[in-house]
């Protein structure tokens, strides 16, 4: 029997990704955001989400993709999950889609410039529309920011 | 029936009752003939036995169960109180504890209590053989007297001479009936239909919170004949026995009297009701009930006068601080708009809102404020035990357990003080033969004082023990390496004092199983340090030794110095700021590579905030006279450049959440008037 999976659908550089609506707290415009020192370049800082104080993350940059100016429809989506709240900074995020969970296949190697590890699979949804769906706990990894900043500490 | 629900209910309530066992216990081992604390512990032992059996916890029930039965002859005064009572007693509440603690981590709640079980049976029977269950039954067939007060005496009488009825009735409920409260609401129920409760015992919220055995009595007034009555009130489920008795007007006259004698039954129940009913402290010793009086049904009050208080997740008080600084935000832009707006009606609005938030702000910071006490009361236990396991004769002495500190530093303050307590009663206070032979009170006195000073609040530790040995602490830091046999002989009292916090230090010639276990003082400082807290030690050899801890009122608001560096703002703790100045560029001058610069004759480092956050929007560099702000560590200065200085505020710490971590030059961010975040600079990164 097939499950129903709900999902937040966001564009990045021109593709389709999917998280999961029960890890999405919240989908916020682009807000002020402070920067932080002495942190990897995809750390955008840190925002006032209502009274709590939320590091923001570029997801372009953190996929490795080219950084973009924020336009109109760039959103940050407030995600939590394994005890983290971070926000990530899309291009833009507008729609809900109900994914049956057989149409999900392994992701191949690499997906629109992602490894495959910060992704959980590929969705089909409808003819021709394909949805990445995001691997959250591999995106927050935080052993690998740490190694970032000790790449970054020696260079 | 889900019990998931009532889980946390049944967790805090047995923590209570368990920590208020404890309490009277020890107050009981204090005063040993005092009935009243016994009923304390019963009533206490009975709600945690009904609660554990309902929750499915076995174990914990008859554990309760057999000391339930213990404490039941000693209320009687069919056992006296001894040493190997307690000491069971005490090990059956530290059974029970373990228990309840595993039920709070998961567990079943399931432990091999047979032994202890034995124990206490085996002291039941010991003394009292077969008496104990006798008394029990005795005592449960006892009907429950009760008297009428002037004023329902005289309804009755009256009633009597309108041509109602007046009775007498007593109600038992079935043995396995589940809804006490449910099926005596139920016989009220029918009873109101018919006429009116003049008095019930025991009272009726006493009987809506189940605190009754199995029967309750009450005087009537109806016009209802005693047949039909009796009838309707035995059609209700589970209820096993009705009795009725018609009362007259000479009966009552007789009650009238009765009173009067203060040794009969009858007065002993006024008093008792009397004390059921007022609003007595937290924990009223019961009126001391005469011989053969009936004991099971004393009124349950339950400790009297309950704080009124409700119990609050942590996160929704933090969540209801966070939405209230956005609130704070947008009074200052109310203010901004009205400012701009010019009229006197949305003035006038604007300043009333500022005072309204103002008042609220204070109430939300008050709500995260605890009493001390939730985390001395276990130290009088620990103290006895402690005491008892070393052979000495220790009294705790708690003053000031009402001052209250911020919810989080209570969490972390008790390990520390634990520790501290622990290491007077092991290293401070002398054993019994050395106190007396160095002319002390046998006994020797650990005070734990906590009180209020300006924005602090001092705990103190001071026992009358044997101090603090100079020569022996020196001796020990210089083998330990801690600091070498030359600069010891300059140091001051009060730094070899300080020695006993240093890393690695322990002056116990022994490692005792109590403290010395190599974690040492040191832990403690460094904790509370972390707290934001100051700990001290003073002492005079063969006198006594006195920790003192100074601790902030609360960590989640702190006074801090604004600054800008560009358009980006930071927080400097005002507690690190010697001094804000301005500095000529050309007065900065460098040393070996170092940039320093003269301030008070001294020689300070000087450090660039906008190089060590690397703003992309500011150097410092290009100008010609720079704002700096002297900070310090310990006695160590530096100044920091900055661009422009905003102001003094209070500002209110938030974390940078988990995400980002090992960040050593920010310790946390606040959210400003205009919405925005500033970061925290930690002003111990900035100095090396």
């Amino acid at each position: 029997m097939a499950e129903e999976l709900k999902v937040i659908v966001f564009t990045l550089a021109n593709e389709e990704y999917g998280i999961e609506v029960d890890k999405v707290k919240t989908i916020e415009r682009m807000a002020p955001i402070t920067r932080v020192p002495k942190t990897p370049p995809f750390v955008k800082g840190v925002m006032n989400l209502r009274g709590v104080v939320v590091p923001v993350i570029d997801l372009r940059g953190r996929f490795g993709l080219p950084e973009t100016e924020p336009t109109e429809n760039s959103r940050i989506i407030i995600v939590s999950a394994n005890d983290l709240e971070v926000g990530f900074i899309v291009d833009s995020a507008n729609d809900v889609l109900d994914v049956m969970s057989d149409t999900i296949e392994n992701p191949p190697e690499v997906v629109g410039g992602i490894k495959a590890k910060y992704l959980s699979g590929v969705a089909k949804v409808g003819e021709d529309r394909l949805l990445i769906l995001l691997h959250l706990a591999e995106v927050l990894n935080r052993s690998e920011i740490i190694q970032l900043e000790r790449f970054g500490s020696e260079s | 029936m889900e019990m998931n629900q009532y889980m946390s209910i049944f967790i805090d309530e047995a923590n209570d009752h368990l920590q208020s066992l404890n309490e009277n216990m020890l107050r009981l081992e204090q005063q040993p003939e005092d009935i009243g604390i016994v009923q304390v512990i019963f009533r206490s032992a009975h709600t945690l036995k009904g609660m554990s059996a309902t929750m499915g916890f076995e174990d914990l029930a008859s554990l309760t169960h057999e000391m339930e039965n213990v404490l039941d002859l000693v209320r009687n005064g069919k056992l006296a109180m001894n040493g190997t009572i307690f000491d069971t007693l005490f090990k059956g509440l530290d059974a029970l504890e373990g228990m309840v603690q595993d039920v709070v981590a998961g567990g079943t709640g399931k432990r091999d209590v047979a032994d202890l079980v034995a124990r206490l049976k085996a002291i039941v029977k010991g003394d009292v053989e077969s008496q104990g269950s006798g008394a029990k039954a005795a005592a449960q067939e006892t009907p429950a007297s009760l008297t009428l007060d002037q004023f329902q005496q005289s309804v009755l009488i009256q009633s009597l001479e309108s041509g109602h009825q007046a009775y007498f009735i007593e109600v038992t409920v079935r043995e396995d009936c589940l809804l006490k409260a449910a099926r005596a609401y139920m016989v009220f129920d029918v009873l109101e239909k018919h006429g009116e409760v003049v008095k019930s015992h025991p009272s009726v919220q006493d009987i809506e919170q189940e605190k009754f055995e199995r029967s309750f009595t009450v005087y009537y007034i109806t016009k209802t004949d005693e047949q039909t009555l009796a009838d309707q009130v035995s059609r209700v489920s589970e209820i096993e026995s009705v009795r009725m008795k018609a009362v007259d007007k000479s009966s009552l006259q007789e009650m009238n009297r009765a009173p009067e004698a203060p040794s009969s039954p009858a007065a002993a129940t006024v008093r008792e009701t009397a004390a059921a009913a007022a609003p007595a402290a937290s924990a009223p010793p019961a009126p001391q009930q005469p011989e053969g009086s009936s004991p099971r049904s004393a009124p349950a009050t339950g400790g009297g006068a309950v704080p009124r208080t409700i119990r609050v997740d942590i996160e929704r008080l933090d969540s209801l601080m966070n939405l209230f600084s956005e609130l704070l935000i947008d009074r200052v832009r109310l203010e901004q708009l009205a400012s701009e707006v010019r009229r006197a009606d949305l003035t006038e609005t604007v300043e009333h809102m500022a005072r309204v938030s103002s008042d609220l702000q204070n109430i939300v910071l008050k709500l995260r404020m605890v009493p001390v006490d939730s985390v001395f009361n276990r130290f009088p236990r620990m103290v006895r035990d402690l005491a008892k396991s070393l052979d000495k004769k220790v009294d705790l002495v708690i003053t000031g357990a009402e001052t209250e500190l911020d919810r989080t530093v209570i969490d972390e303050i008790g390990d520390p003080l634990v520790h501290l307590i622990r290491n007077s009663v092991d290293h401070g206070v002398e054993p019994i033969a050395d106190r007396t032979q160095a002319g002390k009170p046998e006994t020797g006195t650990i005070h734990l004082r906590a009180y209020h000073s300006g924005n602090h609040v001092f705990i103190e530790i001071e026992d009358d023990g044997r101090g603090i040995n100079r020569p022996k602490v020196l001796e020990t830091a210089i083998k330990r390496g801690v600091l070498t046999a030359e600069a010891a002989k300059s140091l001051s009292d009060d730094e070899v004092n300080m020695l006993l916090f240093a890393a690695g230090f322990s002056t116990a010639d022994k490692v005792s199983d109590i403290s010395g276990r190599g974690v040492g003082l040191d832990v403690v400082k460094s904790k509370i340090e972390s707290l934001g807290g100051h700990v001290s030690v003073t002492s005079t050899f063969g006198k006594g030794t006195k920790f003192s801890i100074q601790l902030p009122l609360t960590l989640s608001i702190i006074s801090a110095m604004l600054i800008k560096l560009g358009p980006e703002k930071y927080a400097f703790p005002l507690s690190s700021i010697v001094e804000t100045a301005s500095v000529k560029r050309e007065d900065i001058r460098t040393l070996h590579g170092t940039r320093i610069v003269e301030y008070r004759n001294t020689i300070v480092p000087v450090v660039s905030l906008a190089e060590l956050v690397e703003s992309p929007h500011y150097r410092d560099d290009g100008e010609t006279e720079t704002e700096m702000l002297v900070v310090r560590k310990g006695d160590k200065l530096a100044a920091v450049l900055v661009d422009e200085f905003i102001g003094q505020s209070e500002i209110v710490l938030k974390t940078l959440g988990k995400y980002l971590t090992n960040l050593d030059l920010v310790s946390g961010a606040t959210i400003l008037g205009d919405g925005q975040v500033a970061l925290i600079v930690d002003p111990n990164a900035l100095i090396k």
